[in-house]
């Protein structure tokens, strides 16, 4: 007992800075996920919701019923195509333009870091909106583009498939932004004598970059597909906004599955189900990316 | 650090009031009842309670709105803290689920007292969206139904000089009107919205729920009622897309008829200033046989009192006084909302407007969607089903096979 | 990096970026012109890309039918304690970082978890807990929930971790307390960090939304973006309104960016984005 607060006083600041975040995060992320695996195995509806004594256990019905749930299955193959487009997409198109703006320091160049960050601060009911016009099978601009040379209209929105990629075009869109900003910051870092010597050596533009600027760029490479893995597993609101999941559920992600369920048809226990899976399934694939990056660590930026 | 967490959360808990039960009062000794309205309603609501405090100086009524959008969420919220306010404004189609759960006040006790609360004083369709298990739990305020809008000019020139009168000439219509080379379809038939269906299969003799609860989509009557609609995606006389540009499509002829309800005879007027009144109409929806009996979808708003309001009895006060027929005509005039209360149409207001005459009548046969609980996820089922039929190409008596399986699981829950 | 930059190259570079940048851009302006067109106009078949009939009638809405001064005052309370946050955040951070202490791995590991969790599984729950504390329709409610991020523990570790040990060393030999340490030596420091971090904030605050609205059972403590959503009916429509809306919450936003867009790219350099 005596050694015991002899041991948190010796460690009393570290506690004393941690605590605060510590009990927040414990309130209202730790304690809620408990809550929400034991409303899992329960019939928990709005009776539920108005009075606790209706709540019912029922095992892992709710989870036996989710793998035979043809729309949360096809939720998850949604999920899937989300992730593995959206996912490198934008990993490699924000690292391209981080790339082309760290070329230069002009006024010009600092404006295009402005612009290229505007639709991440963007408004997601103006981003509906807008996108809507562009995607507008009838006259939408893209369409009217398309006539000018001579291309059929596309229904952007409405044909199962072409709706999936146009979300996710926007999405990458708008998460272009955050992630530019991060891989500038880190070819910033990288130190220009690099580069001397590697142009002393004879090395082209091209080797340069992929020699010396791609490789150092791993940390950060690492840092922004784990965010992004994590945000587009939850892929949520272009959905929500732009199609409510449909044409025939094809748009249908695994976050907007659980807020169908949870929030507008009241299947409480149903939702925290679907919720626990996506949750396992963000765990294990951020377990997995942590294993692979275990393998090599250099200098990186 | 500690310290900054202290005074942060006292300065926040300063920020917050405490809430007790029983009625507040405020400090001149009104008696508080609180009131959520929905986005949008605040004008009309807020013009209408100085006569309600005028009425009952003792009362004092605090509103709060909610955006449209978001009701859902925090109803359900309000519920499971029981902090929720005394009287709710609810759309039509949330009150059985809310009702089933025990969370509305069953105001039969306050009828005696209030006549203004009997079933009998409101249309005959928003009298289904009053009880759920033989309790009273919503009181209708204002009524929406669909009709039918339509270009006098360009149905004309296709040779009607009067809306189509059956469902045959409405096919033969939107068929005459359709020219793909100017990008002009017949109609906008509208499977985004599930209770589309509704008024189609109700003409087509369909009860789509029995008054057993059980499911109907795979009798003869409604399976007919979507081979006839779908026929219209089929020929092409009805876009595929769902994001079509009503109002500027129906304004520069490429949608001449389409079925919408009151808002959007608001929206022509205010959207449309080139549009000139006599180059569209409205008309009831057209019966399956010439002459026989329209049917349409009823949809508004009622009043209900949550079961754990503080302040009941000045709840139904509240209630009764929105419901009287000269606050009704007073709303009318206020924002072109349809009185729920039949009295009120009894005022000369309503005279010689055609447009809303087309409503008055529609509201005699219109119905509420299924009163059951579960209504919102078969819809989905629906709007699915009709996007494999339309998009897919999925055959009609699968599809609504499925529809009734789906939809008798949900009914049995 | 301009050295030696051939003029060609640089002009290549510079045409795709003007590319990129319309394409960026489009959506934007669309939104900024469409705020001054009247409805008829936003909802035009074809409509044009300049308002015909430009307005300010949007925005005098906006002022007149919302309560404007009580929801700005709520949102800036709510930025207030995120930025309250935003030092609880860097004081773990910095425990993380630059103590030894049992169970820190674990404990960090944890933090870094919360990342993981979507905000679908914790609302209802989140909301019980508030009710059970009796802090729903209070600001505290509000706010606490969301008051500090893994993401932002996160980044103030990596860049806290590159502080010199001597450093912080030396400030202790000279007698200062550990709490004088974090708040005169390693804040002033961390600067670029909080720039991120609080431009990431104040955009977080700025638009909190659904949470101000489930707690809030008075339109005292609504937000502008709850105001703004109260603006739109149950039947669509209002699209110029919510531009104006949507343009004027973005303003302030892309103000602060500009003026603080050298620091928050110094403070991803430094944060260890190495």
């Amino acid at each position: 007992m005596q050694n015991a607060l002899q041991k948190l006083n010796k460690y009393k600041y570290p506690y004393l800075f941690i605590a605060p975040t510590l009990i927040i995060l414990f309130l209202f992320s730790f304690i809620p996920i408990f809550i929400a695996i034991f409303i899992s195995f329960t019939n928990m509806n709005l009776s539920g919701l108005a009075d606790f004594s209706n709540i019912k256990f029922n095992g892992f019905d709710n989870f036996v019923r989710l793998f035979s749930d043809a729309t949360f299955q096809k939720s998850m193959f949604n999920t899937l195509i989300f992730v593995v487009v959206g996912v490198p997409s934008v990993v490699l198109i924000s690292m391209a333009i981080a790339i082309l703006i760290n070329q230069g320091t002009s006024w010009l160049f600092k404006s295009f870091r402005v612009i290229y960050y505007m639709p991440s601060i963007t408004n997601i009911v103006a981003v509906a909106v807008i996108w809507g016009y562009l995607y507008n099978s009838q006259y939408g601009l893209i369409n009217q583009m398309l006539g000018f040379i001579g291309i059929d209209p596309v229904s952007w929105l409405q044909d199962p498939v072409i709706a999936k990629f146009s979300l996710i075009i926007m999405a990458v869109w708008k998460a272009i932004g955050l992630n530019m900003i991060i891989f500038l910051a880190a070819l910033q870092g990288i130190p220009r004598t690099y580069y001397e010597a590697a142009q002393i050596d004879g090395a082209s533009r091209w080797e340069q970059l992929t020699k010396i600027t791609v490789p150092l760029l791993s940390f950060a490479t690492f840092f922004v597909s784990i965010t992004t893995l994590i945000g587009w597993i939850q892929f949520f609101e272009e959905p929500l906004v732009m199609t409510k999941g449909g044409p025939i559920n094809s748009t249908m992600s695994m976050a907007l599955f659980i807020y169908n369920t949870g929030f507008q048809r009241n299947n409480f226990g149903y939702a925290a189900a679907g919720s626990i899976v996506l949750f396992a399934i963000i765990i294990l694939v951020t377990m997995i990316q942590f294993k692979v990056r275990k393998k090599d660590s250099d200098v990186e930026y | 650090m500690l310290v900054l967490l202290l005074i942060s959360s006292l300065v926040l808990a300063a920020c917050g009031n405490k809430e007790e039960a029983g009625v507040t009062t405020t400090s001149d000794g009104k008696r508080v009842l609180k009131v959520w309205g929905m986005g949008g309603e605040d004008n009309a609501i807020s013009t209408l309670i100085p006569a309600f405090e005028k009425k009952y100086p003792d009362i004092k009524v605090e509103t709060q709105f909610i955006p449209w959008d978001n009701a859902h969420d925090k109803l359900l919220t309000a519920v499971a803290s029981k902090k929720g306010p005394d009287v709710i404004q609810m759309g039509t189609t949330w009150i059985p689920e809310f009702a089933e759960a025990g969370a509305l006040l069953d105001l039969t006790p306050y009828t005696e007292e209030f006549p203004n609360l009997k079933p009998e004083n409101f249309f005959k369709g928003a009298q289904e969206t009053m009880t759920v298990n033989d309790q009273l739990v919503g009181i209708p305020w204002y009524l929406e139904t669909r009709v039918l809008f339509y270009r006098t000019d360009l149905l004309k020139q296709v040779g009607y000089n009067e809306a189509p009168k059956s469902w045959a000439e409405l096919k033969d219509a939107a068929t005459k009107l359709t020219d793909k080379s100017k990008g002009r379809y017949g109609i906008l038939l509208d499977t985004q919205d599930a209770a589309f269906t509704l008024p189609y299969a109700w003409e087509n003799g369909s009860e789509v729920i029995s008054s057993d609860n059980k499911a109907q989509f795979n009798q003869p009557a409604y399976i007919e009622t979507i081979e006839y609609l779908t026929s219209f995606f089929k020929e092409g006389l009805t876009p595929n897309e769902s994001d079509i540009k009503l109002l500027p499509s129906f304004g520069q002829g490429l949608i001449p008829m389409f079925v919408s309800g009151p808002w959007s005879a608001n929206q022509i007027k205010t959207d449309l200033p080139d549009l000139k009144s006599d180059q569209w109409a409205t008309a009831v929806i057209p019966p399956k046989e010439e002459g026989g009996k329209s049917a349409s979808i009823l949809g508004g708003s009622n009043w209900s009192v949550f079961s754990s309001a503080a302040n009941k009895d000045d709840a139904a006060k509240f209630i009764a006084f929105m419901s009287d027929p000269e606050t009704q005509v007073a709303k009318y005039k206020h924002d072109q909302d349809l009185p729920a209360n039949m009295k009120a149409w009894d005022n000369e207001v309503f005279n010689n407007k055609p447009i809303v005459q087309t409503f008055r009548d529609q509201l005699d046969t219109a119905r509420p969607s299924p009163f059951v609980k579960s209504w919102e996820s078969i819809g989905d089922l629906i709007k699915a089903a009709l996007q494999q039929i339309t998009i897919g190409g999925a055959d009609i008596k699968e599809q609504m096979e499925e529809v009734n399986t789906g939809a008798d699981s949900l009914l049995a829950e | 990096m301009d050295i030696q930059v051939k003029p060609v190259y640089k002009t290549i570079v510079i045409t795709l970026l003007l590319l990129g940048s319309i394409a960026m851009c489009i959506p934007f302006v669309w939104m900024i012109l469409a705020s001054f067109k009247p409805e008829s106009e936003v909802v035009a078949l074809t409509p044009k890309f300049w308002p015909q009939q430009a307005t300010l009638e949007n925005y005098v809405r906006l002022f007149t039918e919302m309560r404007f001064a009580t929801y700005l005052w709520n949102t800036l309370v709510i930025v207030f304690f995120s930025f309250i946050g935003l030092f609880l955040n860097a004081a773990a951070g910095y425990a993380f970082a630059k103590f030894e202490f049992p169970g820190r791995n674990v404990l960090y590991y944890l933090v870094l978890g919360t990342m993981m969790i979507p905000s679908q599984v914790t609302m209802i729950p989140v909301y019980l807990l508030l009710n059970q504390m009796n802090l729903t329709n209070t600001m505290a409610g509000i706010v606490l929930p969301g008051m500090v991020n893994a993401f932002g523990i996160f980044l103030f570790r990596q860049f806290m971790t590159t502080i010199p040990a001597d450093l912080i060393e030396a400030a202790r030999l000279d007698g200062a307390s550990e709490l004088r340490t974090f708040f005169q030596l390693v804040i002033p420091i961390a600067k670029p960090i909080f720039a991120v971090q609080g431009i990431l904030t104040f955009i977080g605050g700025w638009n909190s939304f659904l949470w101000p609205l489930i707690i809030a059972n008075d339109e005292n403590l609504y937000t502008l973006s709850v105001g703004l959503s109260l603006l739109k009916g149950q039947y669509g429509g209002d699209f110029a309104i919510q531009m104006a809306g949507a343009s004027f919450m973005v303003v302030p936003i892309v103000i602060l960016f500009i003026f603080m867009q050298r620091h928050i790219i110094e403070g991803y350099t430094i944060s260890g984005m190495k």
